[in-house]
């Protein structure tokens, strides 16, 4: 026969369940600090997927070995959802101690001060000096009070993906000169038989790549004149965009009106486009599925004037959180991956440019070297796109990429598609400026 | 003795049933009443989490930019509501004829109810992979059509603002139609048989059965089906974002659609609450004037 328990002990009894579960439930969820003197850290990567999770795998198995104090609980994050997954966690709670940041999310992260500043911590590492200076200075130039909210690991650099068996069919070489490039478009296009000459991005991430064939083209070298208005519709940039327009569909598939990364891939990899823009890092992709004797990387070709404009790529680094009580331990870590071996296996496997200078020469990765040797020369001019704007993401992603589709799909001009995309950046320039005064 | 057993019983009889209510009554003010409330408070704020500074208290401002001064959430609420419109009347009209198909006795019959039922059981992702694959230009049915000379290469239905909608539709319909044939095979089954023999003895036709037996029987049925679809449909996000991702050019943006890409690309958190509350409030209008205007419930 049950017991019948009086509604005063009843209550008690209720109450003490109910802490004994709470201290039982703080047990399990609090600071990872073991007994046996082992610091937890999390680490989320922002660009988690099976291309780039088995390389942190890596650098993690050998930070662990060498600080065997430290252990990194990794948890990858899918490109697309990496800001998503931060903000959730900025507003409620949850951030992790370390992870993957680039500068294109680098404003707003440092806005709401989510990121521990890691100035003194470089100054005071094993990474002090070794650096590469022209990364530093991209990664301060993205927020108002110049300071370092990453430690960075790479930086990347447009380029034109090109399939060499199909130049050397017909009889090309590849194009040095924009009328060049057009050119070799039209000879490698085949309808008929499913092959095109190029692909355009439509799809998701598309006005970053745009940006760089307008500005390659008309060699104009600020995003932003002395007066603060947007140069992007200035009518050489226009001009370009036309010849890129004019492309689609005759000699691009129709499809690229909604081309993301992914389908701009499994088309170029599906060997039916003979060239393809977008950056270092996906080397390793064509490489794996085409083979390395078959691909190759072409750089921006200078503009009329002989001056060659390349635009500014995000930093890829890694931050770590003010709101961890482990920071020590995150910073060994993000020095650690930066350091000169795993920051020359971080480039090498995922096929970008190191920011540890003490790298070098990546060998074999000629891709590299000419990227690095274009940005290194004189004679190339580095388009610093407006990162620090925080505006920036929803101006060319939200708002222009379906613009730019109803430009191909000849629902809206040239000219008035960079119009209105000039008009937003100047405003929001304007507000950046009177808000920081920089 | 026995009058202070009475006594101590009604004291404690109030008690019990708030008591067994208040699990299910707290799970709805957790999981109900604070997200709407939350969404009501963020619509009537600033709040851009990537412009902390300008957070703060807003008044209407977010419900007269989007009634005023944003064509593209009346371009998404126009899309929207065609795109419940069509599919559901699609969905209904076809799932009521596999419905009736599946209801009459023949060899496999068992075999077929699996078959139409199948494609239910399938998550919305899982659906959208199927039709990314079958309608890439690439890899999918044009590209084998164009092997064998049936049609030129390089047919794109996402990407023709002139087939978008029809291939968006059909990708849904062979994930809905199940619905609706499960709900009103179940509802066919009890129809008392007697009836359609009476009316066969009065000498009614196969289509006098249909409209004066099946479908008053059917008629809550529809009723309620239709309204759950409806909302299902208006609040589709998983296949159209990664079907289409609201494109070429928004001609897919429903408005939740725009919801996501203003509260999580643009990170406007504060109108892209506004947004929500305004479906919230459609929704709840739509679903109070269809249960009355149909009579939902009443006696036929």
């Amino acid at each position: 026969m049950a017991t019948r328990l009086a509604p005063r002990r009843w209550f008690r009894t209720v109450a003490a369940l109910a802490m004994a579960s709470c201290l039982a439930l703080a047990g399990c969820g609090g600071d990872s600090d073991s007994e046996d003197g082992i610091t937890t850290i999390t680490f989320w990567d922002d660009n988690g997927g099976p291309a780039r999770t088995p390389v942190w795998e890596h650098i993690i198995a050998e930070f662990e070995r060498e600080n065997p104090t430290i252990r990194v609980e990794y948890v990858g994050v899918p490109i697309a959802q990496a800001q998503q997954k931060y903000d959730t966690a900025i507003a409620g709670g949850g951030l992790p101690d370390v992870g993957g940041v680039s500068t294109a999310m680098l404003a707003n992260l440092a806005a709401r001060q989510a990121l521990e500043p890691v100035d003194e911590r470089i100054a005071n590492s094993s990474l002090d000096g070794v650096l590469s200076e022209q990364v530093l200075e991209s990664v301060r130039a993205t927020v108002p009070d110049d300071k370092l909210y990453l430690v960075p690991l790479s930086t990347n650099m447009g380029v034109f993906w090109y399939r060499t068996d199909w130049f050397a069919s017909a009889g090309i070489e590849p194009p040095t000169s924009w009328d060049e490039f057009f050119t070799s478009i039209e000879r490698l296009t085949e309808a008929g038989q499913n092959r095109y000459g190029y692909t355009i991005r439509g799809g998701a991430g598309s006005i970053a790549q745009l940006l760089e064939v307008l500005y390659g083209q008309s060699g104009i070298e600020e995003v932003f004149d002395d007066d603060g208005d947007a140069t992007v519709n200035d009518p050489r940039n226009v001009e370009a965009l036309e010849r890129i327009t004019a492309l689609y569909g005759k000699f691009t598939p129709e499809a690229d009106v909604t081309n993301d990364y992914v389908k701009m891939v499994a088309q170029f990899d599906g060997g039916n486009i003979g060239i393809m823009q977008h950056n270092l890092g996906s080397y390793t992709d064509h490489a794996e599925t085409l083979g390395a004797d078959k691909v190759a990387a072409m750089t921006v070709p200078p503009a009329e004037d002989g001056n060659r404009t390349v635009t500014s790529h995000p930093v890829t680094g890694l931050g770590v959180f003010a709101e961890g009580d482990k920071k020590d331990a995150a910073f060994a870590f993000a020095e650690f991956a930066a350091g000169k071996e795993m920051n020359r296996y971080w480039s090498e496997q995922t096929g970008v440019l190191p920011a540890n200078t003490d790298v070098g020469d990546l060998g074999e990765l000629t891709h590299i070297a000419e990227a690095t040797r274009v940005l290194n020369d004189p004679g190339t001019e580095l388009v610093q796109l407006p990162y620090y704007l925080p505006e920036f993401n929803a101006i060319t992603k939200t708002e222009a990429e379906p613009k730019f589709q109803q430009v191909l799909l000849g629902e809206l001009s040239e000219k008035d598609f960079l119009d209105e995309m000039a008009g937003k950046l100047t405003d929001a320039q304007a507000a950046y400026t009177e808000r920081t005064g920089s | 003795m026995a009058v202070g057993e009475v006594g101590t019983r009604r004291r404690r009889q109030p008690r019990t049933p708030y008591l067994l209510i208040a699990p299910a009554a707290l799970a709805m003010l957790a999981f109900l009443v604070y997200p709407v409330g939350s969404v009501v408070y963020y619509s009537l704020q600033h709040y851009n989490v990537a412009k902390p500074w300008e957070d703060g208290f807003a008044g209407l401002d977010n419900f007269r930019r989007m009634l005023f001064e944003d064509p593209l959430f009346w371009q998404s609420l126009g899309f929207t509501v065609r795109w419940v419109v069509v599919e559901v009347s699609l969905q209904l009209v076809l799932g009521l004829a596999l419905a009736l198909i599946v209801n009459e006795t023949f060899v496999g019959r068992a075999v077929a109810r699996a078959l139409v039922f199948s494609p239910w059981a399938v998550s919305g992702v899982l659906t959208t992979g199927i039709w990314v694959l079958l309608y890439n230009p690439t890899t999918g049915l044009s590209r084998y059509l164009a092997d064998l000379g049936l049609m030129e290469y390089g047919a794109a239905p996402l990407a023709n603002p002139d087939t978008v909608f029809a291939a968006a539709v059909l990708a849904e319909l062979w994930r809905g139609v199940p619905f609706f044939a499960i709900l009103l095979l179940a509802d066919l089954q009890s129809i008392p048989r007697d009836l359609y023999e009476a009316a066969s003895v009065d000498g009614a036709s196969r289509l006098r059965r249909f409209v004066h037996v099946t479908l008053p029987h059917l008629k809550d049925a529809i009723i309620l089906s239709t309204l759950l679809r409806a909302v299902w449909e208006f609040n589709n996000v998983d296949l159209l974002y990664t079907l289409t991702g609201g494109g070429p050019a928004h001609q897919t943006t429903t408005l939740p659609l725009y919801v996501a890409s203003t509260a999580v690309q643009s990170q406007d958190f504060g109108y892209g609450s506004a947004l929500t509350t305004a479906g919230f409030l459609i929704l709840t209008f739509f679903s109070v004037a269809y249960l009355r205007l149909s009579k939902f419930g009443a006696r036929t």
